[in-house]
C-alpha cells in the first residue's frame, strides 16, 4: 500500500497553478499595466499632436484636450441640469443592463426548453430562426411607435438582440454534453432533474457564459439604436444633440462613455466566468494568444 | 479496509417467485439470449449484438474478451441499464447489504470525471444522484480514495491528476455506494503499458479485500487471464460468446504469475478461440 502511495505522489507534477486562474505574479502585472497605459498616453499625445499640427477644425475631428475638457465639463454640470451625464448615464445604463437581464434569462429559459423537448424544438425553431433573419435593429422604429419614447421601447429593442445568441448558446451547450457523463448519470438511476442539475447544466455553462459575453456588447447597442430612432435622454440622445450642434467634442465624450459602460458590462461578465468557470479553458481566443510572460 | 458486509443472505429471501429463477441463486447476473439491433439510416438493421447468454457468480470475477465491434459495450451497457435490449432478458440479482438501491457501479474507459467537482466531490456523485446519507457517505468516500492511494488529493481537481489518478478515482465513485457488482468497460485502455499493469494489481487487491462480483470487458488477453476467475471469448461479426476459459493460475496476487507456464497455457488458449493463429499474421489487437 505504501509503495503505491509513494508512486501517486510522483504522479503529480510542481506545475503551476493553472486551474485556479492565478497568472502572473503582481508584480509583473503592475509592470504590464503601467506599459499599457504609457501606451495609451503615447497614441493620445500622438492624436493631439496630429490635430493642433494640421490644424484640424473641433467640428471635423476634435483634439483629445477637447474630449477631456467636455466630459469634465458635462460632470461638472448640476446634478440636474440638461448639459450634465448623470440622467444620461443613468437611463442608458438601465435600458442596457434591463435588456442584458432580461434578454439573457429569456434566453437561457427558452434554451434549455427547446434543448430538453424536442417537441417544442420542433415547434418554435422556425418562428426562432425566421424571427433571427430579420434585421432587428430595422425593427427599432415600430418599436418607438409600440412602446414610446422611454426606456421600454429600448429594452424591447435590447431583449430582441441579447436573446438570440444566448438561446443558441444555451441549445449548443446542452446539445453538446458529453454522452459518457449522461451515461454515467443512468447508471446511477438519476432521474432528469438531477441529471441537469449535476451535470447538464455545468457543462453548459461554458457555453452560456460566451453568450452572456456577446449579450453583454449587445444590449449597450440596442440601447443606444433605440436611442437614436426616438428618445429624451441617454447616452445616444446626447451624441445626436451635440451632434446637431456641431459639437463633435461632445458627441465625442458620450462615445468614450458607452465605450466604458460596454467594457463595464463585459467585465462583469468575465468577473462572474472567472468565479463560475474556474475548471474550463478560456475561450478567449485573443488573450490566449498572448505569449506567456517569462 | 472491509467495505462489503457479507451477501449471504439468499436472494429467495427476497420474495422472489421460484418458478422464475430455476437455477441456484449463486448467480449475480444472469444473462439469456440478449440482443441488441437498431434501425440505421442507409444500411437497414444493424445487429449490434447478437444473442447471448452467460451468468455470473455471486463474487465472481469475468472477463469478456474479444475484437472490437462485437458488441461488448453495447452488453455491458444493457446490463447497467443505459441500453434497453432489443430481445432477450438479463436480471441482476437483488444482494443483501448494498447501500443503496443501485446494484452497480460502472466503470468506462476514460475516467468521466466531472471537471468542475474535486477528487473528493467526484467519488461523491454516487451520493447525490442517490440521494444517500451526505455524512456517512464522505467517510466511506475517503476511505476509498485512501485505498487507492489518493490520500492527499481529495480537493484537487481532476485536470491537476495524471490518467492513471483519474482512473482511480472513477473506481472510487464506483465503489462509493457499495454496490455488489462492478461493471467496467475497458478501464484501462486508455493507460500507457506500466500504469495498466499497476492498476490491474491495484483492482486484482480491491477485489480480493471486497468480494464484489466484478464483470470486465478488455481487449487485452492477458489483461483477462491475469485478473479473471473466468474468462467468455466473444467472436467477431456476429458478437457471439465462443467458448469460455479458465485459468489456472497458482498464485493470483501477484504480476508474476504472469510469467508461468499455466499463464501461457489460458493466453495461448484464448488465441486460439479468437482465431488469432501466431503463424498467420495476427490481425487482431
Amino acid at each position: 500500500m505504501s509503495i503505491e502511495h509513494n508512486a501517486s505522489s510522483a504522479e503529480i507534477l510542481p506545475e503551476e497553478n493553472s486551474a485556479t486562474g492565478v497568472a502572473m505574479p503582481t508584480k509583473a502585472r503592475n509592470y504590464r499595466g503601467l506599459l499599457s497605459f504609457g501606451t495609451l498616453v503615447a497614441l493620445l499625445a500622438i492624436v493631439e499632436a496630429c490635430v493642433r499640427g494640421f490644424d484640424i477644425p473641433a467640428y471635423i475631428f476634435p483634439a483629445p484636450s477637447d474630449i477631456f475638457r467636455s466630459l469634465y465639463a458635462g460632470f461638472a454640470a448640476p446634478l440636474a441640469s440638461r448639459s450634465a451625464f448623470y440622467t444620461h448615464i443613468l437611463t442608458t445604463v438601465s435600458e442596457a443592463l434591463g435588456s442584458f437581464v432580461c434578454g439573457s434569462v429569456l434566453g437561457i429559459v427558452l434554451g434549455g426548453l427547446i434543448a430538453e423537448f424536442p417537441l417544442l424544438r420542433r415547434l418554435a425553431l422556425p418562428y426562432v430562426i425566421g424571427l433571427q433573419s430579420v434585421p432587428k435593429v430595422a425593427l427599432a422604429p415600430l418599436f418607438v411607435v409600440w412602446f414610446g419614447l422611454g426606456i421600454s421601447s429600448k429594452i424591447v429593442l435590447g431583449i430582441l438582440l441579447t436573446f438570440f445568441p444566448l438561446m443558441v448558446n444555451t441549445v449548443a451547450g446542452f446539445a453538446g454534453v458529453e454522452k459518457d457523463r449522461l451515461e454515467l448519470m443512468r447508471s446511477l438511476k438519476a432521474g432528469s432533474w438531477k441529471t441537469f442539475r449535476y451535470v447538464k447544466l455545468p457543462s453548459a455553462l461554458p457555453f452560456i457564459f460566451a453568450g452572456l459575453e456577446m449579450a453583454a456588447a449587445y444590449s449597450v447597442l440596442g440601447a443606444v439604436v433605440g436611442e437614436f430612432v426616438g428618445g429624451t435622454s441617454g447616452l445616444g440622445v446626447l451624441m445626436l444633440n451635440r451632434n446637431a450642434a456641431l459639437d463633435i467634442a461632445g458627441s465625442m465624450a458620450a462615445l468614450v462613455l458607452l465605450a466604458l459602460l460596454g467594457i463595464a458590462l463585459q467585465k462583469l461578465v468575465t468577473m462572474a466566468r472567472n468565479r463560475l468557470l474556474f475548471w474550463a479553458p478560456s475561450k478567449d481566443v485573443l488573450r490566449n494568444a498572448e505569449p506567456e510572460p517569462d | 479496509m472491509t467495505v462489503t458486509p457479507d451477501h449471504s443472505a439468499p436472494a429467495a429471501a427476497t420474495g422472489m417467485p421460484a418458478a422464475k429463477a430455476p437455477a441456484p441463486d449463486t448467480s449475480a447476473i444472469t444473462v439469456r439470449g440478449l440482443a441488441k439491433s437498431y434501425r440505421s439510416g442507409g444500411r437497414g438493421v444493424v445487429n449490434a449484438l447478437a444473442p447471448v447468454s452467460f451468468t455470473v457468480g455471486d463474487g465472481e470475477f469475468v472477463c469478456l474478451v474479444g475484437p472490437s465491434g462485437c458488441g461488448k459495450s453495447t452488453l455491458l451497457k444493457i446490463l447497467a441499464g443505459i441500453l434497453k435490449p432489443s430481445s432477450g432478458e438479463y436480471r441482476i440479482h437483488k444482494q443483501g447489504g448494498a447501500v443503496a438501491d443501485c446494484q452497480i457501479g460502472l466503470v468506462f474507459q476514460s475516467p468521466v470525471l466531472l471537471p468542475w467537482r474535486t477528487v473528493l466531490q467526484n467519488t461523491m456523485l454516487p451520493a447525490d444522484a442517490l440521494e444517500l446519507d451526505r455524512d456517512a457517505m464522505r467517510q466511506r468516500a475517503l476511505q476509498l480514495l485512501d485505498m487507492v492511494g489518493l490520500k492527499g488529493f481529495e480537493q484537487s481537481y481532476p485536470s491537476e491528476l495524471s490518467g492513471g489518478m483519474q482512473q482511480r478515482c472513477s473506481i472510487t465513485r464506483a465503489l462509493l455506494h457499495d454496490p455488489p457488482i462492478l461493471l467496467m468497460d475497458e478501464p484501462f485502455g486508455a493507460l500507457d503499458a506500466m500504469t495498466r499493469d499497476i492498476m490491474n494489481s491495484e483492482l486484482q487487491r480491491i477485489r480480493l479485500e471486497s468480494g464484489k462480483t466484478i464483470f470486465l470487458i478488455t481487449h487485452s488477453i492477458s489483461e483477462a487471464v491475469f485478473l479473471a476467475d473466468r474468462i467468455l471469448v466473444m467472436s467477431a461479426r456476429p458478437g457471439r460468446i465462443v467458448d469460455e476459459v479458465i485459468p489456472d493460475l497458482p498464485d493470483r496476487g501477484s504480476l508474476d504469475v504472469m510469467t508461468t507456464p499455466q499463464f501461457g497455457v489460458a493466453v495461448h488458449r484464448i488465441r486460439k478461440l479468437l482465431g488469432i493463429d501466431v503463424r498467420n499474421r495476427p490481425n487482431v489487437d
